[in-house]
């Protein structure tokens, strides 16, 4: 071998058009080999596409990918596998009721005279979960394991096909605290090999900590590429947004006034298992403050707010909301003074094949403005929609018209915000409302948040993000399985000490502990 | 710019689901051809003339006028068969209506047929018993229509409350209401006195309302298409399905309905009430079953044939094909319940006109009907092979990125993109 080539990969002036949109617009991307690059942008700014487009799932109309130099041709996955490139899927390609292993070895199997070798196959993934350190029960279905776990299988399963060239579409979106560290360790341990890492995201922190240099990618457009050592947060984040971006929430004090929402002893049957998932929680959101209850996911915080907004029936405990008893109330009667931005956008929060205009309506159509008769009042319905997109600058193909379904995630989720904040209610209670989205969006939803407060409502902010806990809000609960373990001041704790209650390795007695 | 305008008139999908319709009942109506053909072929009563007389009676049936002195079959504009047509059609766009308003709002209503016992039973019994010396005929079959349209109504509702409340799946509950509805009609007419017993020939049949003086007004249709059957209830049907276009996309009602069909849990998150909406659903169609029954039986002159009722009757069931093929839009079901219906009187001419045995006809006309059922998969190859064509890329692949969301998919929805590399990913 005589020169060896600068770049592994070499993705060259990629234009990649879809219907009324260009995705990639003449994109240039030249992955070194051993690196760990980061590609970063907003939602819709074309990462994933460009990548489908590596991957081999979508053909570009310009422009042309070279390995090592040489031009080659991916028309489908099968070649990008055929040339070593491998790639970790947002939402994992498992099947659930199969073994660890049968995933793992699943398109690649050795048999022998059509029977599989299931011992060999076995060697090798044990050896290779040894070297790298990603241990898994290969005979565990992974319906049972956590998605952790189930991660891990699948950077086995590019492991095992002899991958050198990595994809991670947004690895660190499911995952916990301990396990980004986890997965940061793995990807550097990859990279020292001589692996080559392509890293989806746009986690600002994330990129710093781990990637050698970064391309930022912003509406299809190639915006430049830049070595991690040489850049910092807020200017990627200026980058990415094409503007300079608040990253620190600005705010003043709050200011509490009368509580709005008190919570006293409440118990939350779980539905996984037989045990309460909320277990005598109590506590108060008052006007004018954001409470945030933080805790690791899974910890109970899920069953707290169906127990708080009437999807799930408490067992035991009382909620007044507004000095009104609400604890058997329904759901109608509760969102009379509530808003609720949810957890699950597609399960509870969109009806995905209805219109956005549909979808911004979804509690209020029944007000009088919007029907008469029982007959919707179609024009007044669009106004509505038309001042709300326009204010909260939620985008979509066709405006109020579009089909939800189409829309991209962040857009869903402003969408979401959108319509809850528009309700005006005392108390708004927000699920990790910032899930998923990008710096622009993340700061547009923590301004709003802000805003409300600052308007004197009362604000219950759940969150699994520690930086948006501490920078948003003015109190902190941390949950741990089920029980409030601590309040915290913002201003006075710190990430390590939270880390460690929301861990349960600590927790104050006086804690919300109720009869 | 012309072809602008095509194409923009093409992308839409109103236009997609009725040509994919369209081409549905082609593609059935030509395989039912070469069914009529090589049935023709291989029976030694037939030949390769009465197969293609055959053919041409599948396609052109409803404007058949029998068959002129040379012998050779004639066609033109044929009252009775048009009439007809309209007539039976009637129910038929009801059940259909049934089908596809349940299935906008995310229920399957397999129980049409039950529910149109139901308002059979019903409907009969009203217009039979109340005496029209003392009540106006007209009143009585007002009542009786009414009455029709409740009984299916609290039929329907049956498998609404069991889903609502027990989560029992609807498709079960139908089923087992069908054959309930099934024996309690049979048993109601045999305790009853409305058994036909003045025409000798008729005993299994009740008296048709007729001999209470109750019929369908004809509202001028019988000056239109004389010696048919014809009468004011296929407006009625048209009437109706108008009505429940609006229910569905203008109302409150129709988008409480429609959210609890699309996402039941974001409806009960918006504080919307699930429960009684899919009950709600459930009796509309039933109701709307029930009214089909009503405008059949109605008519004055329709027999029902009571004794032992051991099979449910095929205009139920056939409101399913209805409902698939207008893609369960109720303007739609107008037309497709008409085309039924259609194929209906084509299978008499052919029986009436060549040797064609009436059974090989409903051969033909189930494979007709089976085929267009194909509507969804033929929209879909339309809609593929556009996307195909403008993207140069696989059909599945463009869905997810027809808004341009291109994005790192943020949230739980995968990219469909992403799922169409699950196969070679693994490879």
């Amino acid at each position: 071998m005589a020169a060896q080539p600068e770049y592994i990969i070499e993705m060259l002036h990629i234009t990649k058009e879809f219907p009324g949109i260009i995705a990639n617009d003449d994109i240039t991307l030249r992955l070194r080999k051993g690196e760990i690059h980061a590609l970063l942008g907003e939602n819709g700014a074309g990462k994933s596409t460009l990548m489908s487009v590596l991957f081999g799932l979508y053909k570009p109309e310009a422009g042309e990918i070279r390995k090592n130099g040489e031009v080659v041709r991916i028309d489908d996955p099968n070649d990008a596998t055929a040339l070593g490139i491998g790639m970790v899927h947002q939402h994992f390609k498992l099947i659930d009721v199969f073994t660890v292993l049968d995933n793992i070895i699943l398109g690649a199997e050795t048999t022998k005279m059509g029977f599989l070798q299931r011992r060999e196959a076995r060697r090798k993934v044990e050896e290779l979960s040894e070297r790298y350190g990603l241990h898994v029960d290969l005979d565990a279905k992974v319906e049972s394991i956590t998605v952790g776990m189930q991660q891990r299988v699948e950077i086995l399963k590019m492991l095992y096909r002899d991958n050198d060239i990595l994809i991670f579409d947004e690895p660190t979106a499911v995952l916990t605290p301990q396990e980004i560290d986890e997965l940061m360790e793995t990807m550097r341990g990859f990279a020292r090999e001589g692996k080559s890492i392509l890293f989806i995201s746009h986690k600002l922190n994330e990129i710093m900590a781990v990637s050698d240099r970064v391309t930022v990618l912003r509406k299809g457009r190639c915006i430049g590429t830049v070595d991690t050592k040489d850049t910092n947060k807020q200017a990627l984040s200026n980058m990415m947004v094409g503007r300079p971006v608040q990253l620190e929430v600005v705010k003043s004090p709050a200011r509490p006034g009368e509580t709005v929402l008190d919570v006293h002893g409440l118990t939350v049957p779980s539905k996984v298992h037989k045990k309460d998932a909320v277990h005598g929680v109590s506590f108060n959101v008052r006007a004018g403050e954001i409470l945030c209850i933080a805790g690791i996911d899974g910890n109970g915080q899920t069953e707290l707010v169906y127990g708080l907004t009437g999807l799930e029936k408490p067992t035991h405990g009382r909620i007044e909301l507004c000095g009104q008893d609400i604890s058997h109330a329904s759901i109608k009667k509760r969102s009379q003074e509530m808003s609720h931005i949810p957890e699950d956008r597609h399960k509870h929060g969109l009806i995905l094949d209805f219109t956005l205009e549909q979808n911004l309506v979804l509690q209020r159509f029944k007000e009088r403005r919007f029907q008469h008769l029982g007959f919707i009042n179609q024009p007044n319905v669009r106004q509505y929609a038309e001042r709300l997109i326009e204010q909260y600058d939620v985008r979509s193909g066709q405006g109020p018209v579009t089909v939800v379904r189409s829309m991209s995630g962040g857009n869903q989720q402003k969408a979401i915000v959108a319509r809850e904040l528009d309700l005006e209610k005392p108390l708004i209670v927000a699920v990790q409302p910032t899930r998923g989205l990008d710096v622009g969006a993340i700061e547009y939803i923590h301004s709003q948040l802000v805003a409300e407060r600052d308007k004197g409502h009362a604000v219950l902010l759940v969150s699994l993000e520690l930086d948006e806990v501490m920078s948003l809000s003015d109190r902190i609960l941390v949950m741990y399985e089920g029980e409030i373990v601590g309040e915290f001041d913002p201003k006075k704790v710190t990430v390590e000490e939270l880390g460690l209650y929301m861990a349960g390795a600590k927790r104050d007695s006086a804690g919300g502990e109720s009869a | 710019m012309k072809n602008g305008r095509l194409s923009d008139f093409m992308r839409r999908d109103g236009t997609r689901t009725v040509l994919s319709s369209i081409v549905s009942i082609l593609i059935g109506l030509v395989v039912g051809a070469i069914v009529v053909f090589v049935v023709g072929l291989t029976s030694d009563n037939l030949t390769l003339t009465s197969a293609w007389e055959g053919i041409r009676l599948i396609f052109g049936g409803l404007f058949s006028t029998g068959r002129d002195s040379a012998g050779a079959l004639t066609f033109g504009f044929n009252s009775t068969n048009i009439g007809n047509m309209l007539f039976r059609a009637t129910p038929l766009i009801m059940t259909g209506l049934s089908v596809a308003v349940a299935y906008k709002t995310g229920l399957f209503n397999i129980g049409a047929p039950g529910q149109y016992l139901m308002g059979t039973m019903a409907s009969l019994m009203l217009a039979l018993a109340i005496p029209s010396e003392v009540v106006p005929a007209g009143i009585v079959w007002i009542i009786a229509f009414l009455g029709g349209i409740l009984a299916g109504a609290l039929w329907g509702a049956i498998p609404g409350l069991l889903k609502a409340l027990l989560n029992i799946n609807e498709v079960i509950a139908c089923i087992m209401t069908n054959w309930i509805a099934a024996n309690v009609v049979t048993w109601a007419f045999d305790v009853s006195n409305f058994k036909n017993l003045v025409e000798s020939t008729k005993s299994s049949y009740i008296y048709k309302t007729t001999f209470n003086g109750v019929e369908t007004p004809k509202m001028g249709l019988d000056i239109l298409f004389p010696n048919s059957q014809v009468n004011g209830g296929i407006l009625i049907a048209a009437l109706i399905a108008v009505l429940m276009y609006i229910l569905m996309n203008k109302t409150t009602l129709g988008y409480e309905l429609k959210a609890c069909g699309s996402n039941r849990h974001a409806a009960r998150y918006a504080g919307i009430s699930d429960r009684r909406n899919i009950v709600l659903s459930m009796a509309i169609a039933g109701g709307l079953s029930g009214a089909g029954a009503a405008l059949y039986y109605l008519a004055g002159n329709t027999e029902f044939f009571w004794n032992t009722y051991t099979s449910l009757p095929a205009t139920g069931f056939n409101g399913i094909p209805v409902a698939l093929l207008a893609a369960n839009n109720p303007i739609g079901v107008v037309f497709t319940g008409m085309f039924m219906s259609m194929l209906d009187i084509a299978g008499t001419q052919l029986t009436s006109l060549t040797a064609y045995n009436e059974y090989i006809t409903d051969v033909i006309i189930a494979v007709i009907v089976y085929l267009s059922a194909f509507s969804l998969v033929i929209k879909m190859l339309i809609s593929g092979r556009r996307k195909k064509v403008r993207a140069a890329q696989p059909g599945s692949a463009a869905q997810a990125d027809a808004s341009g969301e291109t994005g790192s998919g943020a949230g739980p929805m995968p990219p469909a993109g992403a799922d169409t590399g699950k196969g070679g990913g693994e490879a």
